[in-house]
């Protein structure tokens, strides 16, 4: 692609994003999703194979329909009660059309369907520009309406949503699809508590942006895209399939990396809200979410070269460690003793 | 005049639900093409002439002619209309939606609420909606630069997304 | 409610349940999509009509442009389908199915 032709497409997915951000009007919010949109589908589509047209195709299909719906039920907010503002949202039924047309944006269960589709046409970067940068509009959205949510319909997608991605992505091989159902997974655990306390959201959406990026990258660096090419990580490089080791449990949330961090929060903020039924459903259901990472870093890390290996070794492209995962990494591990630090900030 | 409206929108209902039954493209398009034009009148009637001619130039003119020209390249030997019996099944089922909410919401239809963009116009040369578009050149600017920018953007959208492996035809044979 | 509130709201949802159940080929869905366009179109400005508030006039010609450039996106999709796949029906894209 042409660089200057590739450099309009980034300014306009950051122009998108930062409309969004900087709106407190519903129009011109939505203008800023439809720019994401536009600009997004042709980086997608850029390998041609047929693929990459198909993502293409349901993404464009999805997203422009989501669209479609907040710009149509934030009108309804405005024939009922004369308000354009995203701040001051009253008529209930427009609130739930749009909970859920965000939730068809991010692909929060069970409006999910496209989303592990969609990332395995594409390439890892591609990937992950779509699991991290394009989550932030919509989710600045409802984090502005936050106080207005419905705390039950939150609630109900939040734990069908950590549900499906805990069982789906138990049935996959392929890594970019158990990328997405993590994604689906630590989805709902961020919109549990968007109702309750939209600054932990936030932490959670920061946190979970940094791994993300932390471990796509590293499946970049060593071109694997199934639970077999990954396992011939050790042999290429062994740093790295310790750092991708780390990064996988950070993601499943284990005790003294970051991504524990997020999770005690929530559960100390849904205890205090006396949400103890919901808070175990919760707890139970990240053990579905560990046992694919879990098994993620068994076949990674965990058997040790020499054995017996399924697959061919494959070409060995040289590829230099980016400079940008020596400074993701410490984020994504360490960061839990700054725990009191990040959360007293927020308040 | 209101019952004229009515009869205005009841057939704009009409031509989506030809769209939503799901029929092939030429009979949604002609559905579509409808519902635009209806539409049209039903602005006019509100008296917003302006928009109600740009939407006819540009809605009307511009894109569905490129949309029938789409469905007529990817035409079916055998295409489906409304009277074929899957297709009939979803307009009965729609047009029965719609007869249900007309049902529900009857008692609560204020019949006689009616009104024009036009109470300044003793004051005022320009109709309403002339004056109000024009609020896009002095206070909306920056909006008119956005949507601007995004039309550019789709060019370039446009053109990467039909490049394609190098191969020239619409059709691969 | 008033009679035109109803008429955009079920023609609006009429068209969405069309996008979403039953779509064959992929210039129906583009055509639903276009109908749900047509439809906000419509409201946005009745909307400013019924408020008398003349500024918001100019919002259904931005929401014209980017209906526009959404067209145009979707019409390039169906023919990168088409030369990728044979045809636009939707069934055809199940690639990556799981």
């Amino acid at each position: 692609m042409n660089p200057l032709t590739l450099s309009i497409f980034i300014m306009s997915l950051g122009l998108g994003t930062t409309i969004t951000f900087s709106s407190s009007h519903w129009l011109l919010a939505w203008m800023g999703l439809e720019i994401n949109t536009l600009a997004i589908t042709p980086l997608m589509i850029k390998q041609q194979h047929p693929r990459a047209v198909e993502a293409t195709t349901k993404y464009f299909l999805t997203q422009a329909a989501a669209s479609a719906l907040l710009l149509f039920a934030s009108m309804t907010n405005a024939w009922m009660t004369g308000q354009w503002s995203i701040l001051e949202m009253e008529n209930m039924t427009a609130i739930t059309l749009i909970t859920l047309a965000l939730a068809l944006k991010l692909g929060v269960a069970p409006m999910h369907f496209w989303l592990p589709e969609v990332l395995q046409g594409l390439d890892l970067k591609t990937g992950l520009i779509l699991s991290t940068w394009q989550k932030l509009a919509p989710f600045i959205i409802l984090i502005q309406m936050a106080p207005a949510l419905n705390p039950n319909i939150m609630i109900s997608l939040a734990i069908i949503s950590t549900l499906i991605g805990g069982w789906g992505g138990l049935n996959q091989t392929q890594l970019r699809k158990i990328l997405a159902y993590s994604s689906i997974a630590h989805l709902g655990w961020m919109i549990i508590i968007l109702h309750y306390s939209p600054n932990i959201a936030m932490l959670n959406l920061v946190l979970y942006l940094v791994i993300t990026s932390t471990i796509f990258l590293l499946f970049n660096l060593t071109n694997s895209t199934t639970i077999n090419s990954i396992s011939m990580t050790t042999t290429k490089n062994p740093i790295i399939s310790i750092l991708i080791m780390m990064t996988l449990l950070s993601l499943g949330g284990l005790p003294p990396l970051t991504g524990f961090m997020p999770k005690w929060l929530i559960l100390q903020e849904l205890a205090y809200q006396e949400l103890f039924l919901v808070a175990t459903i919760m707890a139970m259901t990240t053990l579905l979410s560990l046992f694919f990472y879990l098994r993620l870093t068994y076949s990674t890390t965990l058997t040790m070269t020499p054995n017996s290996m399924n697959m061919m070794s494959s070409w060995l492209t040289k590829k230099n460690l980016k400079p940008i995962i020596p400074l993701l990494f410490p984020l994504t591990t360490m960061l839990l003793p700054l725990t009191p630090m990040l959360y007293f900030s927020l308040q | 005049m209101i019952y004229f409206v009515m009869l205005m929108l009841m057939c704009f209902i009409i031509g989506l639900v030809g769209v939503a039954s799901n029929p092939s493209p030429y009979f949604a398009a002609f559905g579509l093409v409808m519902s635009a034009a209806i539409g049209c009148g039903l602005l006019a009637s509100h008296g917003t002439s302006f928009l109600s001619f740009v939407l006819f130039l540009i809605y009307l003119g511009g894109m569905l002619v490129v949309f029938v020209y789409s469905a007529a390249l990817t035409a079916e030997p055998y295409p489906e209309s409304w009277l074929d019996w899957p297709v009939l099944v979803n307009v009965m089922m729609y047009l029965l939606g719609v007869g249900v909410g007309v049902y529900y919401f009857f008692g609560e239809w204020n019949m006689m609420h009616w009104m024009g963009v036009d109470e300044l116009n003793n004051f005022s040369l320009w109709r309403g909606d002339l004056s109000g578009t024009s609020l896009m050149y002095s206070d909306g600017i920056m909006l008119l630069f956005l949507a601007g920018w995004v039309l550019l953007l789709t060019l370039f959208v446009v053109l990467e997304l039909i490049r394609g492996l190098g191969r020239g035809a619409l059709r691969v044979v | 409610m008033t009679p035109m509130h109803f008429t955009f709201t079920s023609a609006f949802i009429l068209s969405l349940l069309g996008l979403t159940i039953h779509r064959t080929s992929l210039l129906s869905a583009l055509l639903c999509l276009e109908g749900m366009m047509l439809t906000l179109y419509i409201a946005l400005t009745l909307w400013s009509v019924e408020n008398s508030s003349s500024a918001y006039l100019m919002s259904p010609l931005i929401l014209l442009a980017f209906s526009a450039c959404e067209a145009c996106t979707g019409l390039s999709l169906l023919i990168a389908t088409t030369r990728t796949h044979g045809n636009n029906h939707l069934q055809n894209l199940n690639l990556l199915q799981c």
